[in-house]
C-alpha cells in the first residue's frame, strides 16, 4: 500500500502541469464569458445562445457533425473488421496509413478538396472524361460533411480497430460452436465487445465536428454558419472575446456530456485512439 | 464453393479498402501533382516545372520554419511522453474519484475546441507575465500533447498486471529498477504511440500555435496561413511532398525490412496478436534471435534520431548565439508583402538585423499589439485599423525629421490617409488600391448579361450562383450601401439594416463568400463575376495569358464608388526601437526601393518616386492605376467605434445565418 502511494505522487508534475495550463486557462475563458466589456458580471454572453442566428448556427452544427460522425462509424467499422480479420500482424503499419494525411498541413489538404470538387475540379473533370453526369456539392452541406469525415476518419477508425483486435478469436469461435451465425455473432459477441471503441470514436469525431470552422469556411463557401464560425469571428473577427468565451462555455456542455459517456462505457480506456 | 465465396468475400474487402484509401490519399495527390503545376493558381494546369522544389530549399522561411516545426514537435512530443507516462502510472495507482477527476481534466484539451484553447493559453501566459517566443509555443504543445500521451498509456498499464511490479521488488529491485526492467517494457507500445500521436497533432496544429507564437517564430502552418491572403504558393505543397515521400520511406523501411522475418516464421500462427498495440508486432512464435534483432533494429533508429535531433539543437543554438545582434528591428508585415530582398539590403546598408513577422488579417494582428505580448517596432495594418490603434492609444508618432523620404508619397495619398490619421502624424502609406468587381468575358456571354458597371448588377437573378462574395464584414456591407447610395462608413442603423435586408435578398445568388479564394476561383472559370481587391489584377492579367484560357477577366470599378484602401506603415507606442523603425520606413519610401517592392507585390504604390521609374505601359494600366475619375466617389474606411462594430457583426450573423 505503501509503495502505491509513492506512485501516485508521478502524477504530481502533470497535476502541476493541468492547473497551469488547462485549468487556470478554462477559469480565464469562464471568467470572460461571465462579464461584459467593462469586467461586471453578466449571463449575457451565455445566454447569448438563444438568438435565432446561433440557434440556428448550433442546430445546423449539431445535425452536420451527427451525420458526419454517422457516417464516420458505417464507413470505419467495416474498415476496422476487415482489417482485424486480415492477418495482417502489422497493426503499426495500418494505423500509420491513417495517421500519415495528418502530416500535410491541414489548411492544404481541405484546399486540395476544394480543387477536387469544384465546378471545373478534378473530380467533375474525370466525369466529364467519362460521359458521366458532374456532381455539385462544392458550397454546399454535403462538401461540409465530406471535409468533416475526411478529416476525422482516422479517429473513428482507429480506437475501432484498437478494441476489435483485442477480442479473443477463441470467444468467437465458442460463439460459433454454440451454434451462432456470422450475424448473431456480431450482434450479441462482436458489438457489444466493442462498445468502448464505438464511444470514443464517436466523442472524438463529433465534438472537433461540432466545433470546426475551416472546413465549413472552405468546403462550405461561407454560406453556412455554424457555431464554430461564430465563436472563430466573435473572437478573430468581432474583437468581442466576451461573447466568445461565453458561447464556448455553452458549447463545452457537450464536452462534459461525451466526457461522461466516455467514463461510462469506456471506463477501462480500452477504446482508446492509439 | 466455400473457396469461391471466400474469395468474393475478399475482393469486396480489397476493393473497400482501396476505396477508402483513395478517399484518404487523393487530396495528398492532389497536392503533390500542384507541386510541379507551374501556375500559381490552384484551379489551373500551366505546365509541369520543379521551380517550386528550387524555391522551397532557396527559401530561408521555410527552411526556418521547417526546422522550428520539427524542433517543436519533437521537443514537445519528448517531453509530452515523459510527463504524460509518469502520471498515467500516477493516475493509475491512484483511487476512483481522484483518477476520475484527473481523467476527466485530461480530455478537456483534446475536446476543447482548438480556438478557446489557444486564446485561454495566449492570456494566461500574459496574465502571468511570460513573453510570447518560441518557449511559449512549446509549453502549449506540451500542454495539449499529454493528454494523448496519457490516453496511450492508460490502456496499457491496465493490461499489465501490478504484481509483476511487487514480485520484482520482493526480489530486491528498487523502484526505479523494478520499473525500467518490468513495467517499461510492457507499456512501451503505448507510450511510443503516444509519442507518435503527440508528434502529429504538435505538427498539424496551426490555431494554437497562432496565439502563442512571438516574435521571429514561424512553424510551417503559421507560415502556411500567412500566405492565405495572397494565396498559397505551391513551394508549399513541394514540402508537403517531400514530407510526405520521406515519411513514406522511413515507414516502408523500418515496417518492412523486419516485418518479412515475422512473417515467414509467424505463418500459421493465426491472428496476429493485436494488442501491441502500434509498435508491438504479434506473432508469438519468433525466435529469440529475432526478437533480438528486430529490438537491435529499433534501438539503433531511435538512438539515431536522438542523436540528430541534439546534433540540430546544438548546432542552432550555436547559430543563434553566433548571429545575436544588439542593433534589432521587430517587422510585423502581411504574408507575401514585400520583395525578400529588400529585407537584406536593408540590413546591408543598416547593420539591423530584421526580425519579419506575418500576419493574416488586421483582426489577427490587433489584439498581439494590444496585449503587448510581442513588443513590434514597426507595423503595417489598413486604414480603419490604424484608426483604431490611434484611437486607443497604441500607436507613437512618427518623427518625420527622420524620414526625409516621404516627400516622394504622392500628395493625394496623405491626404487620403487623412481620413484615418487626420494629421498625417501616425501613418505613412505603404500600397493602395480599390475593390472593385472581376468578371469572366465569357461566361457573362453565356448568360446574356451585359458586362457589369456598377454594384447594383450584382443583384440581377441571371447571376444565380455565379457571384462570389467578399466574406468580410465591412467589405460585403460596403457593396450593399453603395449600390443604395449611402456612405460606406454610415453607422445610421436604418441604413444598415437596409444594406442588410440587400445582403440576404442576394445570397440566393452568392455561389460563395471567400476572401482569397476570388483569385483562383475566377482564373479557373468557376464563377462569372466576383467581389476582388484590386492588388491581384496584374497577376490575373499575366496568368490568364501564360494560361492560353478561352476567356479573359475584366476589372471594373463600379459608378456608385468604391473602397478605397490603404495599408501604412505604423510604429505601436511599445516599439522599443523607434529609430530603427523611422530608419526601416525612411529605405522603403526610397524611390528605388518602393518599385522593387511595387514590381513583386504588384499592388499600386502610393511612391511617386517609384511611379516615375515605371514603363509607360505598366503606368497606364488602368486595372492597376485606375483613373482619378473612377474614384470620384470612393472612400476610406473609418473605424466606427465598437459600438458600431457590434451591429455590423450582428447584421452580419444575420445574413450568414439566412
Amino acid at each position: 500500500m505503501n509503495r502505491l502511494l509513492q506512485k501516485k505522487y508521478l502524477a504530481a508534475p502533470y497535476a502541476v502541469w493541468m492547473t497551469g495550463f488547462t485549468i487556470i486557462p478554462l477559469l480565464m475563458i469562464v471568467y470572460y464569458g461571465l462579464t461584459d466589456k467593462s469586467g461586471a458580471f453578466t449571463l449575457d454572453n451565455v445566454l447569448a445562445i438563444g438568438t435565432a442566428e446561433h440557434v440556428k448556427a448550433l442546430v445546423l452544427a449539431l445535425g452536420l457533425s451527427f451525420i458526419s460522425t454517422v457516417l464516420c462509424l458505417l464507413i470505419a467499422y467495416p474498415l476496422a473488421m476487415i482489417l482485424r480479420n486480415r492477418n495482417i500482424g502489422q497493426g503499426s503499419f495500418m494505423v500509420f496509413v491513417f495517421i500519415l494525411p495528418m502530416w500535410m498541413n491541414f489548411l492544404l489538404r481541405t484546399l486540395a478538396w476544394q480543387t477536387l470538387l469544384e465546378k471545373n475540379g478534378v473530380i467533375n473533370g474525370i466525369l466529364s472524361f467519362l460521359h458521366l453526369p458532374n456532381i455539385a456539392i462544392i458550397n454546399t452541406p454535403a462538401a461540409i460533411i465530406l471535409g468533416m469525415v475526411y478529416n476525422f476518419l482516422p479517429f473513428m477508425v482507429l480506437p475501432l480497430y484498437n478494441v476489435l483486435a483485442k477480442i479473443d478469436n477463441n470467444v468467437l469461435y465458442a460463439a460459433r460452436d454454440l451454434g451462432a451465425d456470422g450475424l448473431q455473432t456480431f450482434i450479441h459477441v462482436i458489438f457489444p465487445l466493442s462498445i468502448p471503441g464505438v464511444i470514443s470514436g464517436i466523442t472524438m469525431v463529433f465534438i472537433p465536428a461540432l466545433t470546426t470552422f475551416v472546413i465549413s469556411n472552405l468546403l462550405g463557401g461561407s454560406k453556412i454558419l455554424l457555431i464554430g464560425n461564430v465563436i472563430e469571428q466573435e473572437f478573430t473577427k468581432g474583437s468581442n472575446w466576451n461573447l466568445g468565451s461565453g458561447l464556448s462555455l455553452v458549447l463545452m456542455i457537450f464536452i462534459f456530456i461525451s466526457m461522461g459517456l466516455l467514463a461510462k462505457y469506456d471506463k477501462n480506456g480500452e477504446g482508446s485512439t492509439f | 464453393m466455400k473457396n469461391h465465396t471466400s474469395k468474393l468475400k475478399r475482393f469486396f474487402q480489397d476493393f473497400y479498402l482501396v476505396l477508402v484509401l483513395i478517399f484518404l490519399y487523393a487530396p495528398i495527390a492532389t497536392m503533390m501533382v500542384l507541386s510541379f503545376n507551374s501556375s500559381k493558381s490552384r484551379t489551373q494546369w500551366g505546365g509541369f516545372t520543379l521551380d517550386w522544389y528550387t524555391q522551397m530549399f532557396d527559401s530561408s522561411a521555410i527552411t526556418a520554419a521547417l526546422y522550428n516545426t520539427l524542433l517543436i514537435a519533437f521537443l514537445s512530443a519528448a517531453i509530452a511522453t515523459v510527463i504524460g507516462t509518469a502520471a498515467a502510472i500516477g493516475i493509475s495507482s491512484m483511487k476512483r474519484i481522484p483518477r476520475t477527476i484527473m481523467m476527466g481534466v485530461n480530455n478537456i484539451p483534446v475536446l476543447n475546441s482548438d480556438i478557446v484553447t489557444g486564446i485561454s493559453l495566449m492570456l494566461t501566459f500574459i496574465a502571468f507575465g511570460i513573453s510570447l517566443g518560441f518557449k511559449t509555443i512549446l509549453l502549449a504543445h506540451i500542454s495539449f500533447n499529454i493528454p494523448y500521451v496519457i490516453l496511450s498509456v492508460m490502456p496499457k498499464l491496465r493490461q499489465t498486471s501490478k504484481s509483476t511490479y511487487e514480485a520484482a521488488m520482493d526480489l530486491g529491485a528498487g523502484p526505479v529498477q523494478a520499473f525500467f526492467k518490468v513495467v517499461f517494457p510492457d507499456i512501451m507500445p503505448g507510450v511510443l504511440s503516444g509519442f507518435l500521436m503527440a508528434f502529429t497533432m504538435s505538427l498539424d496544429d496551426f490555431i494554437i500555435t497562432h496565439f502563442t507564437r512571438g516574435a521571429g517564430i514561424n512553424t510551417l502552418s503559421t507560415l502556411i496561413y500567412s500566405e492565405v491572403r495572397r494565396g498559397i504558393k505551391p513551394s508549399m505543397y513541394a514540402l508537403s511532398t517531400v514530407i510526405f515521400l520521406t515519411v513514406l520511406t522511413l515507414l516502408l523501411i523500418t515496417n518492412f525490412a523486419p516485418e518479412n522475418a515475422q512473417k515467414a516464421d509467424a505463418a500459421g500462427t493465426g491472428r496476429a496478436n493485436g494488442t501491441d498495440g502500434v509498435f508491438g508486432k504479434g506473432g508469438k512464435r519468433l525466435t529469440t534471435q529475432q526478437i533480438q534483432k528486430r529490438k537491435t533494429i529499433k534501438k539503433g533508429l531511435l538512438v539515431a534520431a536522438a542523436f540528430c535531433v541534439v546534433v540540430s539543437v546544438c548546432f542552432s543554438t550555436y547559430k543563434y548565439y553566433l548571429v545575436s545582434h544588439s542593433d534589432e528591428l521587430y517587422v510585423y508585415n502581411w504574408g507575401e508583402y514585400i520583395d525578400d530582398s529588400v529585407i537584406e539590403e536593408f540590413e546591408e546598408e543598416t547593420g539591423i538585423h530584421v526580425t519579419y513577422d506575418l500576419f493574416e488579417t488586421n483582426e489577427e494582428m490587433y489584439p498581439i499589439i494590444e496585449a503587448g505580448a510581442v513588443q513590434y517596432d514597426v507595423v503595417c495594418p489598413s486604414d480603419y485599423m490604424i484608426q483604431k490603434m490611434v484611437e486607443n492609444g497604441l500607436l507613437a508618432e512618427i518623427n518625420f525629421e527622420n524620414v526625409p523620404n516621404i516627400s516622394y508619397i504622392d500628395e493625394k495619398y496623405m491626404k487620403q490617409s487623412q481620413s484615418f490619421d487626420p494629421q498625417n502624424r501616425y501613418a505613412v502609406p505603404y500600397c493602395w488600391g480599390t475593390v472593385g468587381i472581376l468578371y469572366n468575358t465569357k461566361r457573362i456571354e453565356e448568360l446574356g448579361v451585359p458586362a457589369p458597371t456598377k454594384w447594383a448588377d450584382l443583384w440581377d437573378p441571371r447571376y444565380d450562383g455565379e457571384i462570389l462574395m467578399q466574406d468580410s464584414v465591412r467589405d460585403a456591407f460596403m457593396v450593399a450601401l453603395k449600390s443604395l447610395g449611402y456612405s460606406m462608413n454610415t453607422s445610421d442603423v436604418e441604413e444598415l439594416r437596409e444594406a442588410k435586408d440587400l445582403l440576404i435578398a442576394q445570397k440566393p445568388l452568392v455561389q460563395a463568400y471567400v476572401i482569397d479564394q476570388v483569385r483562383d476561383k475566377m482564373i479557373g472559370g468557376e464563377a462569372a463575376v466576383g467581389v476582388i481587391y484590386s492588388g491581384e489584377m496584374l497577376y490575373i492579367q499575366e496568368e490568364v495569358e501564360n494560361l492560353g484560357l478561352d476567356y479573359s477577366l475584366e476589372y471594373v470599378i463600379p459608378e456608385e464608388g468604391t473602397n478605397i484602401w490603404l495599408d501604412a506603415w505604423v510604429i505601436p507606442a511599445n516599439a522599443q526601437n523607434k529609430e530603427n523603425a523611422e530608419k526601416w520606413i525612411n529605405f522603403l519610401c526610397r524611390p528605388d526601393i518602393a518599385k522593387k517592392n511595387f514590381e513583386y507585390i504588384t499592388y499600386p504604390t502610393p511612391n511617386k518616386g517609384a511611379f516615375d521609374l515605371l514603363d509607360e505601359e505598366l503606368q497606364n494600366n488602368k486595372a492597376v492605376f485606375p483613373d482619378v475619375e473612377k474614384l470620384k466617389n470612393g472612400e476610406v474606411f473609418q473605424y466606427l467605434g465598437d459600438d458600431v462594430d457590434t451591429i455590423y457583426n450582428e447584421f452580419w450573423k444575420e445574413v450568414k445565418a439566412k
